[in-house]
């Protein structure tokens, strides 16, 4: 037997966000892509019409967890994600690290265990010059951009669940909380980045803002 | 009308008028107006009722600190309203509180007349105790009277939208009069980030009231230049080890900034004499803010009692304003070069005077002053008493920062007289008494806080200390002390407005021996109303002096508590947002149209509309139930057998790959904490389960000792990131054909095996274990496919007779096979040999392990109760929780489960029971809300006891 | 009580964000009598001064680690991962070996 059972692999079966419901009810338009029924556009489309706040479900993107020792982990510094190969590589511990967006290619080895947690964690993305303000609303973590400059990863409380930040640009902030508590985190940020104006964008809006971006 | 000419700097806007409702009555207002200052400008004096007496109450403070003038704003108010700093907004209904039928004509006024016998401190403790058989209509009474204002009665009207912020600083600086403008100033000016929290509609603070505002505007200006952020209206609650909560209209700002200062000033304080609360009797700053930022004329003739010079600027302002001052009673017996002044102006000034009684009957009419030492009255005809009782630094929130006070003999007041590290004062709070000396500590304190962020350069330096030692030398302060009370003897001398305490009550709360000043505090009241202490503080202090003969150092003052300022509980509360897990089938459940409840943290199915009938299917064809919510740990490593030897009671080193063990986790006290199974899924892996309850607690509970004893041991919680599905009944196995290649007979896939296999094309872990005591397969997979799975199962049992069924059934189900429920059926007592588990404690085992040496203990001396199994011959069900009696009738035990079970068609449960009773057929008594029940002890299962059906 | 801690991976939070772990004390290495193990179990020092604790990091990195803190003011001395080589206080000291002077 191996832990292959934890691994979110594209076959035949839709894997589905814990944010589905309520981003049907705010008019999610969904699309199966890579085996994920993603929310790929909301209502009207574009870039949230122009919001000075937007959040997109991005629970898909894949997350690995590496434990084993400092060494086999390699270099990693704390409170600073690297991106490499198209994910951020987090260090968590002295002999934990999470690797978020692509499986990394690492097998598990003596001093190295590989273990596939893309389901422990659902994932937001907030967007726009008002995301800060917008977790100031539910999170106490200081994302001042003195305190948390662009890629730093900040693991703490958010909407009084642990979760985990990454500032991955000026404006633009990734955050992972509970999978289970994806329907709560889904209302405590559109509470707080509605009544700041906000809505939800759909994955190809939020590529439109990092293309903006870059 | 008595509105002025305009004032310069008035914060009235005469071009635009706006209207509102007063009790029903239309009062014309201008933009920029509060409420009280519309109310008075259209002649109104009595703006309340006080607490206890109903005595009429007018303006006084016209800062929002005394609590004359609460009143209701459209229903909501109460303690958080205050008229006079209240903005009018068109169309509003202001209501008055705490007088019935109305405000003129209040029935219980009597308590005032009446007063003496019925209204000492403590009257409701003397009076309402006795007959006992009365004190449901006392209490009625009571709630009628206590309390201002009412609360709305239904949900939808009394909630609004308030929320928190967060907000990181470098600074806060507290207070935005002249020194918090120059501290924000000075800290932002070099480079720090700095928050401005100022209370006031406008920042300026003692500045807005005079006529002539130096350099304010362009001081403002600056600051908000230098990049600081105001927070307006933003009142500090309290000082929560660095962090602040500001209260600014329906935000909670929670303000973490690494350096303080605070800039809150002073307060000014009242005098204690006979008739002090008529309303007409005004404080000298009230009047001066109601004539400069209102242009209303508090009246036409004044008398004013002062200890400082405030009351003689007062005095100059008003008759500036067209006030005529009949007289001014300045307490100091020296006449200053101020006093001389306002005489040669025309100003009667009566040095060492004071005033001892305000008369009236709707509102002031007469006041008397009188000279300190002795000597013969003056009466004057007057409708204002304007006084100045010196002041007391606004410190509460530096206090609670843990800066200390002392008694400064000079100033007749607790000044601050030490600070903590990284918190600074300036300003009056600090002691600088002149608009001069203000803006110099200000700039003072932002720098220090500047600097001790490491902000800053030669030049700040030597400008901070330019300004310390031009500060280090205070001129000494020109006051006189007033006396504790005048005029004692000729009417009530309130010491506490809020709660109608008088100077009479606190020399009877001594006398009946509460001589501590926080003994009088809580028997008289007194500091404990809405004003918190601001008005009624130092008096209380001076007088329980003087009646006890104590120095005001050694009387002390009262602990400053936040919040303060009144705030309402849901600004406290902020959204109401409560975490909740979900499982990634809950939509299917919501399908469903199940029951849902909370379950700890989790929102769980409890059932789908019939419990016994979901729990009686599950016996005859097959269940579904969703049990993601079980607790699930991956433990790897090369240690991870010898880690969970050392965890458990039992043993896993020598468990098999692909086999499944019961394990029971134990404290060191050998008491149970949590259970579950383990399968070993190869050599160095194994996938633990824990209650559902249990998974944070355990996780942190295996880390724990994982960072203790540093085994080669890789944790990782799996808890959310894993569903899982417990199939389960005489069906169970042929569903499971229909969606897996895999071989489910009894021979390949036995009791207690663990298997990996794809479900409906999905990779999962397949425990087949029997909690429910069915052939039973518990299946675990990615969350992302829970609706998948669940989906398949349920299209493939449904021609098998499959259904859903919920925790009350598995609860009814669990109970038909004595499995016990962690924390339902054991508490922080339970050992597992009181469990009737002995044989999953292995006290054979070579190495040590937690909770051995209790459970070595009590292997050997009993543990005096047992878990078993009872039934009742009856059919009754005892309430969970019953008292089990043994032989004498004495609590013995306590039944700890309880259910009709469908297949059997009994009552089955579960008790702790003395020991003596544990045995089939033993009869115990069951005491159950007043009913005495018999039941009949039976330690095997009740379904299938000896497990045959489970295992085939 | 609303104080910082800096967890020794995430930096400087909300105590909020914490689980408390309660005061250091040694576990018997060898079996105890039953009063020294009851006294291991349920008797704490409680002091009221400079404490050392375990804390969790619960909403963060969950890594247990060590804290020394002034209980009467909430000041943290400083914290550090178990066997990090921390620099053991006066409170380190005191810690009680098997119930120590709590007997």
């Amino acid at each position: 037997m191996s832990l292959d059972f934890l691994r979110v692999d594209a076959g035949e079966a839709v894997a589905h966000s814990p944010m589905e419901a309520p981003a049907r009810v705010a008019g999610a338009r969904f699309e199966v892509r890579d085996g994920w029924n993603v929310a790929v556009e909301f209502g009207l489309g574009g870039t949230g019409s122009g919001a000075q706040v937007s959040w997109a479900d991005v629970s898909h993107l894949a997350k690995v967890e590496l434990q084993g020792s400092a060494d086999a982990i390699g270099e990693l510094p704390f409170g600073t994600a690297v991106r490499r190969d198209e994910a951020w590589w987090c260090r968590l511990t002295q002999t934990r690290a999470l690797v978020i967006g692509r499986r990394p290619e690492l097998a598990d080895a003596d001093d190295l265990n590989v273990v596939d947690v893309t389901c422990n964690f659902a994932a937001l993305t907030l967007v726009g010059p008002l995301a800060r303000e917008t977790f100031a609303r539910f999170c106490a973590l200081d994302l001042r951009p003195q305190v948390t400059p662009v890629a730093a990863l900040r693991p703490g409380s958010i909407g009084r669940q642990p979760g985990l930040v990454i500032r991955e640009d000026e404006d633009r902030y990734l955050f992972l909380f509970g999978w289970a508590t994806g329907e709560y985190m889904w209302s405590v940020v559109a509470d707080a980045a509605g009544h700041l104006g906000g809505g939800p964008i759909g994955v190809d809006a939020l590529r439109e803002v990092a293309a903006a971006h870059a | 009308m008595s509105r002025l000419n305009p004032q310069s700097g008035e914060r009235i806007d005469r071009t635009k008028t706006i209207s509102f409702t007063f009790d029903g009555k239309k009062v014309e207002a201008y933009e920029g107006d509060t409420i009280g200052s519309a109310l008075y400008a259209a002649g109104r004096r009595t703006f309340g009722r006080s607490f206890k007496y109903h005595r009429r109450r007018g303006l006084m403070c016209v800062a929002g600190q005394c609590p004359n003038c609460i009143c209701a704003v459209d229903g909501v108010g109460g303690g958080g309203v205050r008229a006079c700093i209240e903005p009018v907004r068109e169309g509003i209904t202001v209501t008055h509180v705490n007088a019935a039928p109305s405000l003129e004509f209040d029935a219980m006024r009597a308590t005032d007349i009446a007063g003496g016998p019925f209204t000492p401190p403590g009257f409701y403790y003397k009076t309402f105790i006795r007959p006992r058989r009365l004190w449901p209509l006392y209490e009625k009474i009571l709630r009628n009277a206590a309390g201002l204002g009412k609360l709305r009665r239904s949900q939808p009207e009394r909630e609004w939208r308030t929320e928190y912020r967060r907000r990181h600083a470098d600074v806060l600086v507290t207070g935005g009069g002249v020194a918090g403008l120059a501290a924000a100033l000075a800290a932002a000016r070099l480079g720090a980030d700095v928050v401005l929290a100022d209370e006031g509609a406008e920042p300026g603070g003692q500045q807005l009231i005079e006529s002539e505002r130096q350099g304010l505007a362009a001081l403002v200006a600056d600051v908000r230049d230098a990049g600081v952020e105001i927070i307006d209206k933003g009142s500090a609650l309290g000082y929560f080890d660095g962090l602040v909560a500001v209260w600014q209209r329906d935000t909670l700002h929670q303000v973490r900034a690494g350096r303080h200062v605070f800039a809150t000033g002073v307060i000014e304080q009242p005098l204690v004499f006979a008739g002090n609360d008529l309303p007409g009797v005004m404080l000298a700053g009230g009047a001066r803010r109601l004539v400069s930022l209102y242009a209303v004329s508090p009246g036409r003739r004044a008398v004013v009692a002062t200890t400082s010079d405030r009351g003689l600027h007062a005095a100059q302002a008003l008759r500036a304003a067209g006030v005529q001052i009949v007289a001014v009673a300045d307490l100091r017996p020296e006449t200053g070069a101020l006093a001389q002044q306002l005489r040669s102006e025309g100003i009667p000034v009566f040095s060492g005077h004071t005033v001892i009684e305000a008369r009236g009957s709707k509102a002031v009419e007469e006041a008397i002053i009188q000279p300190v030492v002795g000597g013969s009255e003056h009466a004057f005809e007057c409708d204002l008493v304007v006084v100045s009782g010196g002041t007391i630094p606004a410190s509460s929130l530096l206090l609670q920062a843990g800066a200390r006070s002392a008694y400064d003999a000079g100033r007749g007041h607790f000044a601050v007289s030490e600070l903590p590290a990284n918190v600074f004062a300036a300003g009056e709070v600090a002691g600088a008494d002149t608009d001069l000396a203000a803006a110099a500590s200000g700039e003072l304190a932002g720098l220090r806080a500047a600097h001790a962020l490491g902000l800053g350069d030669d030049t700040s330096a030597a400008r901070e200390a330019e300004l310390a030692s031009s500060l280090a030398e205070p001129a000494a302060p020109d006051l006189a002390v007033a006396p504790p009370v005048s005029g004692s003897g000729r009417g009530k001398c309130f010491a506490c407005l809020c709660e109608d305490v008088t100077a009479k009550d606190v020399h009877l709360s001594i006398e009946e021996g509460y001589d501590s000043i926080e003994l009088a505090k809580r028997y008289t009241t007194v500091t404990m109303g809405p004003c918190q202490g601001r008005m009624c503080q130092l008096p209380s202090v001076r007088l329980m002096a003087q009646e006890t003969g104590q120095g005001l150092e050694q009387v002390g003052v009262t602990t400053a508590r936040p919040p303060w300022v009144s705030v309402p509980m849901g600004i406290l509360g902020g959204r109401p947002v409560e975490p909740a897990k979900r499982s990634s089938i809950h939509e299917r459940h919501r399908a469903l149209k199940a029951t849902i409840k909370w379950a700890g943290d989790w929102r769980r199915a409890y059932d789908y509309g019939d419990p016994e009938g979901e729990a009686l299917n599950v016996n005859r064809a097959a269940g579904l139930i969703d049990v993601s919510t079980l607790g699930k740990l991956i433990v790897r490593g090369a240690d991870a057998g010898e880690f969970l030897d050392r965890l458990y009671p039992n043993r896993f080193s020598n468990l098999k790959p692909g086999r499944i063990r019961y394990g029971v986790i134990s404290s060191d006290a050998g008491r149970i904490v949590d259970d579950g199974t383990i399968c070993r899924i190869d050599e160095d892996s194994f996938y633990v389960t824990t209650t559902s309850s249990g998974a944070g607690a355990m996780e942190e509970w295996f880390s724990w000792w994982l960072a203790d004893w540093g085994d080669r041991v890789n944790l990782t919680d799996v808890t959310q990131g894993v569903g899982a599905v417990n199939l389960a009944g005489p069906r169970a196995r042929e569903i499971m054909a229909a969606v897996t290649d895999l071989d489910c007979s009894n021979e390949a896939f036995a009791y207690l095996d663990g298997k990996q296999a794809q479900i409906a094309g999905v990779q999962c872990l397949i425990l087949r274990i029997g909690f429910v005591g069915e052939v039973g397969y518990e299946i675990h997979f990615p969350a992302a496919y829970g609706q998948h799975i669940w989906d398949a199962l349920m299209e493939a049992g449904a021609p098998l007779g499959l259904r859903p069924f919920g925790l009350e059934p598995q609860r009814i189900l669990r109970l038909q096979k004595l499995h016990i429920l962690v924390g339902q059926d054991t508490d922080s007592e339970s050992t597992p040999f009181g469990a009737a588990m002995p044989w999953i404690v292995k006290l054979d085992k070579e190495q040590d392990f937690i909770g051995k040496w209790a459970l070595e203990h009590y292997s050997q001396h009993g543990a005096g109760v047992a878990l078993v199994g009872f039934t009742m011959p009856n059919g009754d069900v005892p309430t969970e929780g019953a008292v089990v009696l043994d032989a004498q009738g004495t609590p013995a035990g306590q039944v700890t489960s309880s259910r009709h079970s469908p297949v059997l068609d009994r009552t089955i449960g579960m008790a702790w029971v003395p020991e003596a009773f544990a045995e089939d057929g033993a009869q115990i008594t069951i005491s159950d809300e007043g009913r005495t029940l018999t039941a009949e002890i039976q330690t095997k299962p009740f379904y299938d006891p000896e497990g045959e059906v489970l295992r085939s | 009580m609303s104080f910082l801690l800096e967890c020794p991976n995430c930096g400087v939070r909300e105590v909020t964000d914490f689980g408390f772990g309660g005061e250091v004390s040694a576990r018997p290495k060898s079996r105890p009598s039953f009063r020294e193990l009851n006294t291991y179990n349920y008797f704490r020092r409680n002091v009221a001064g400079v404490q050392r604790e375990w804390w969790f990091h619960r909403s963060g990195c969950r890594a247990w680690f060590i804290a020394e803190r002034d209980t009467t003011t909430n000041d943290v001395k400083f914290t550090a991962l178990p066997g990090s080589g921390d620099p053991g206080g006066e409170a380190a000291k005191a810690a009680p070996e098997a119930g120590g002077d709590l007997l």
